[in-house]
């Protein structure tokens, strides 16, 4: 059932607002952290007051204008869509709190905090975007407003990693651009309302270019090997940025865009009829183990969780590429799972880079005994990754497994087991020389992170074990991604 | 009021009466003669609308002059194409309106009423241009506009603009005589110099010789002054050294008489019926292409931001001749389109980039790091037209490169779509580089931080183009929608 509601384009336009309040007022610390802080709640407040209905099957629509005549910038809110913007509108909330810890020492605040409103206003709207054409809208958007927060310290070594991360996003937008006019040309629609669009009929040779377009457009930002280069040079950028941006918004917001494509574009049957997704399959699963093995070898903090982003979202690419409900629920569902254990990792390295200084790995010997209830949050964090039941990332191995099982692809369960072998080889090491290593002599001696910065990480730990342990919970994320998938299965 | 008949030649004759009256009125007086140029341009303005309220309402109307029927008399033709006067008008106003304070600072008082007068001139034979239905006539008109343009190229006196504005008069002199021949034999052939005339007595041409040298005449001398490459050469060092408001003009207007000269050709043979322009069509998407990614490149090692947005216009220029070389409906909205876009996106960044020398005295990258600090509006403005030129959603450089590229999907040839959307990516190359000084980088010049925001009429005129940059890229579905039956009408009457 559809219902026009305005709220769909409330939600990104308070953020946005907010931006233009932070460039207008921001030179005072009050007002910036006021409207930051404000926008944040109200967004959050709007999102949630459409998620009961959505998940009784309500759909809410708005359509602003035509943008071009016949294709209206339209905005829809379906179960997927709604996942994704309930998911990055509750870490906005977090990742504004610790920012404003974070930042105290840093220059040019306002423009940082601006910019950060802006990204999160493009992230909601590719979230409700109604067609590929609005979606990509706000892709772009999102490439040019992060843009500035990644060069935030106008550093050399940042300019050099804004350079890579414009090259590659802006690529993969021309890609996405393509794909959409390829995608009008063929079907003379650019509605992402239906599950799939497309039929045998517009030409195998066509559908093909048009996925490989799509699919490497959006693969850009979804870091799937070979298009992952940016993604670890912009760690360069401040660790709020990071967090929010690099483990949850712009990742996801191609892992989101892979999921539209194979879902609403071309659809579950298409994609079978065609066997489009095996090769798509066989990279993720490349991507997931080479991109652990590099992980392994990285000594920087940041770096190391860089490429463990990397191979954490090519299971949501994996889980969408089998095209069983098993598995489509567990990419779903992955991207809240992965999001909220990645941002307390940032937060982690974050908090101790401000608190100690440290930025290496071989640095943090005892560091358990320094701040315990940060590393108590990594703990989580490590645990759900390595996929331990009860926490987060659990869920998906579970039902990847599952679906890749529903699949007749039982070699996938063994990359599975394999990446988490190396997630527990490159994560648990730092749990090990946090709280076992320590120097002789340590003694607790709590010197903890500020409470800016250590209340949002325990929050985020907190949430990680909550989604590990209340996935059958009716309101709980996880029923919404069900309530996708039943939607794009056609169940 | 809209129906009186006589605006279609008022919307000359006022132009050309007050830019003959200007050195008149405001000799020694350089006020005056600005406000008295504002002030007919204004009229202009006024004239313009009407017309365009007109076609809007009941489609395309002539004018004949003296009542003469045509071949004989001399007609004037207004069709949604002519509707490039409104941005002739605005982008007039708002250069007027801008040289108030910038050539008080940048040329010598004496060559002021005569520089307003040349500026004048110049929109008045553009506005000629676009309205006229008579091929001598279009010839007289572009020779009104390219004599003004050479000497407002040379009006600052300097010995690199008179350089240039020589070499931009050689290659204008010889195009403009190319055309002139072009006329005469199409003249020759046909009998008529009516645009509409012509356009009929061809289809019973039978010696196709003439015709196809007067065609491709006219293709190559409109070519050079739209400046396509490799016909390019005079244009970066004019539009770079000519003052900022005539660049703006330079930039975004007259070389757009060159592809508006293209598209009447084209309307000529497609309406003839029965010539087969795949030849052209041909030519005109490879050099479009190509331009698109030459200018591009050139532009990456340009320090003088002028000259780098010299550059960029033959990119645009690459996109718009594409788009008529797709010869697909879409394609060629997006061209036509992209006329009016561009012209409005370029003149944001050489008003904004004329209020920064202005002010700080600077011209290169690298003097004006920091400037973002000082001049907040200003570079704003100017990273909006950087956004737009690029064509990043919701601007309005997007919609014609969306349109163009459908366009060459729908022609069959993916290939120039995907030249189109990587091509507009080596354009980003050089306006980073640009943002970045303005923003990012520390200043050069410490003193660039004391320096204010550009004083109100200057800045009113960048802070309205930028903020129609993002409209028309909101609200770009009425000048698309405008233009669609046109586009139709002359794509229809091609082999049916």
């Amino acid at each position: 059932m559809e219902v026009v509601d305005i709220r769909p384009v409330l939600a990104p336009t308070l953020s946005f607002i907010c931006a233009g309040l932070i460039f207008m007022t921001g030179r005072k610390a009050f007002w910036r952290r006021f409207w930051s802080l404000s926008a944040a709640l109200l967004k959050l407040g709007v999102v949630m007051s459409m998620l009961p209905g959505t998940m009784n099957g309500t759909v809410y629509v708005f359509k602003l204008m035509d943008f071009t005549p016949g294709i209206g910038l339209g905005f829809r809110v379906d179960a997927l869509g709604m996942f994704f913007a309930v998911v990055s509108s509750t870490l906005w909330i977090f990742t504004t709190i610790y920012a404003i810890g974070y930042m105290e020492p840093e220059h040019a605040k306002v423009r940082f905090f601006g910019f950060f409103a802006l990204c999160v206003s493009t992230t909601v709207g590719i979230a409700f975007a109604e067609n590929l054409l609005t979606l990509f809208l706000f892709y772009e958007s999102l490439t040019i407003v992060t843009y500035p927060l990644v060069i935030h310290e106008e550093t050399p070594e940042a300019f050099k990693a804004g350079r890579k991360y414009l090259t590659y996003t802006l690529i993969g937008g021309a890609l996405v651009l393509i794909g959409t006019v390829i995608m009008y040309q063929t079907s003379g629609t650019l509605t992402l309302s239906q599950p799939g669009v497309l039929t045998l009929a517009d030409g195998t040779r066509t559908l093909t270019v048009l996925f490989v377009t799509l699919i490497a457009g959006f693969g850009v930002k979804a870091a799937i090997m070979p298009l992952h280069g940016w993604l670890p040079s912009a760690m360069v950028a401040p660790t709020p940025v990071s967090a929010l941006l690099h483990a949850v918004a712009v990742v996801k917001a191609g892992a989101f865009g892979v999921l539209r494509v194979i879902y609403n574009v071309f659809g579950v049957e298409l994609l079978r009829q065609m066997d489009l997704t095996t090769w798509l399959a066989w990279l993720a699963a490349f991507t997931i183990l080479t991109a652990s093995f590099v992980a392994l070898f990285q000594d920087n903090f940041k770096r190391r969780l860089a490429y463990s982003t990397v191979s954490q979202l090519s299971y949501i690419i994996l889980g969408a590429c089998l095209l069983t409900p098993m598995a489509a629920t567990a990419a779903i569902a992955h991207i809240a799972n992965q999001a909220f254990a990645k941002i307390t990792m940032f937060f982690v390295a974050g908090a101790i880079q401000r608190t100690t200084g440290k930025t290496s790995i071989h640095e943090l010997a005892g560091i358990g005994y320094r701040m315990p209830f940060t590393m108590g949050a990594f703990t989580v964090a490590a645990l759900s990754f390595v996929g331990v039941p009860l926490f987060a990332g659990f869920v998906t191995k579970w039902y990847l497994s599952l679906g890749a099982l529903e699949a007749g692809a039982w070699w996938f369960v063994i990359v599975m087991i394999a990446s988490a072998l190396l997630n527990a080889a490159y994560f648990l090491p730092i749990v090990y020389l946090a709280y076992f290593k320590a120097p002789p002599g340590t003694r607790l001696h709590i010197e903890e992170a500020r409470p800016t910065l250590l209340v949002p990480t325990i929050v985020c730990a907190l949430y990680v074990i909550m989604l590990g342990t209340t996935a059958e919970v009716p309101g709980m994320p996880f029923s919404l991604a069900r309530a996708a998938v039943r939607f794009v299965f056609g169940m | 009021m809209v129906l009186w008949p006589h605006w279609l030649v008022a919307v000359i004759i006022i132009p050309l009466t007050g830019a003959v009256l200007t050195p008149v009125v405001g000799r020694d007086r350089p006020k005056v003669a600005s406000l008295w140029s504002l002030g007919t341009m204004a009229l202009t303005s006024v004239a313009a609308t009407m017309l365009i309220i007109r076609v809007a309402q009941e489609g395309p109307f002539s004018y004949m002059l003296g009542d003469w029927a045509r071949p004989y008399g001399i007609e004037l033709r207004f069709d949604e194409f002519s509707a490039s006067v409104a941005i002739i008008c605005l982008l007039g106003l708002l250069a007027l309106m801008f040289s108030y304070r910038y050539v008080a600072a940048s040329i010598h008082e004496s060559r002021i009423p005569y520089y307003y007068s040349l500026l004048l001139l110049n929109l008045t034979g553009m506005i000629g241009f676009v309205v006229t239905g008579d091929l001598f006539n279009l010839f007289v008109f572009m020779e009104i506009l390219s004599l003004s343009g050479y000497a407002l190229v040379a009006i600052s006196g300097e010995r690199t603009a008179e350089m240039a504005a020589f070499k931009y008069l050689v290659m204008g002199a010889v195009s403009s005589l190319v055309v002139l021949f072009s006329v005469g034999l199409l003249y020759a052939v046909t009998g008529s110099l009516n645009m509409a005339d012509i356009s009929e007595r061809l289809a019973g041409v039978t010696d196709r010789l003439p015709v196809m040298l007067a065609l491709a005449g006219m293709a190559m001398a409109f070519m050079v002054k739209a400046a396509l490459f490799p016909l390019h050469i005079w244009l970066p060092d004019a539009h770079a050294i000519a003052p900022s408001p005539v660049s703006a003009i330079l930039s975004g207007l007259v070389v757009k008489t060159g592809v508006f000269g293209l598209l009447r050709a084209y309307q000529i043979f497609y309406g003839a019926g029965n010539y087969d322009l795949t030849g052209l069509n041909t030519a005109l998407v490879w050099l479009g292409a190509i331009s698109i990614v030459m200018g591009a490149f050139f532009a990456i090692f340009q320090e003088d931001i002028k000259m780098m947005l010299a550059y960029s216009t033959i990119s645009n220029i690459g996109y718009i001749v594409m788009g008529l070389g797709l010869a697909s409906q879409y394609g060629m909205i997006g061209a036509t389109v992209h006329i009016f876009n561009h012209a409005l996106i370029k003149a944001t960044l050489f008003l904004g980039a004329g209020a920064l020398i202005h002010k700080t005295g600077y011209r290169t990258l690298t003097d004006l790091r920091g400037v973002g600090k000082s001049m907040p509006l200003t570079c704003m403005a100017l990273s909006i037209g950087a956004i737009s030129i690029v064509g990043i959603p919701p601007t309005a450089g997007f919609l014609c490169k969306w349109y163009i590229a459908l366009g060459a999907f729908q022609a069959g040839q993916p290939f120039f779509g995907f030249a189109l959307v990587f091509g507009a990516l080596f354009i980003f190359v050089y306006y980073i580089r640009m943002v970045n000084s303005f923003y990012f980088q520390q200043p050069t010049h410490p003193e660039i931080l004391s320096v204010g925001e550009a004083p109100l009429s200057m800045l009113a005129p960048v802070l309205v183009l930028a903020t129609l940059c993002l409209v028309m890229g909101i609200l770009g579905r009425l000048p698309l929608s405008f233009i669609e039956p046109a586009v139709l009408r002359m794509l229809g009457t091609f082999g049916g």
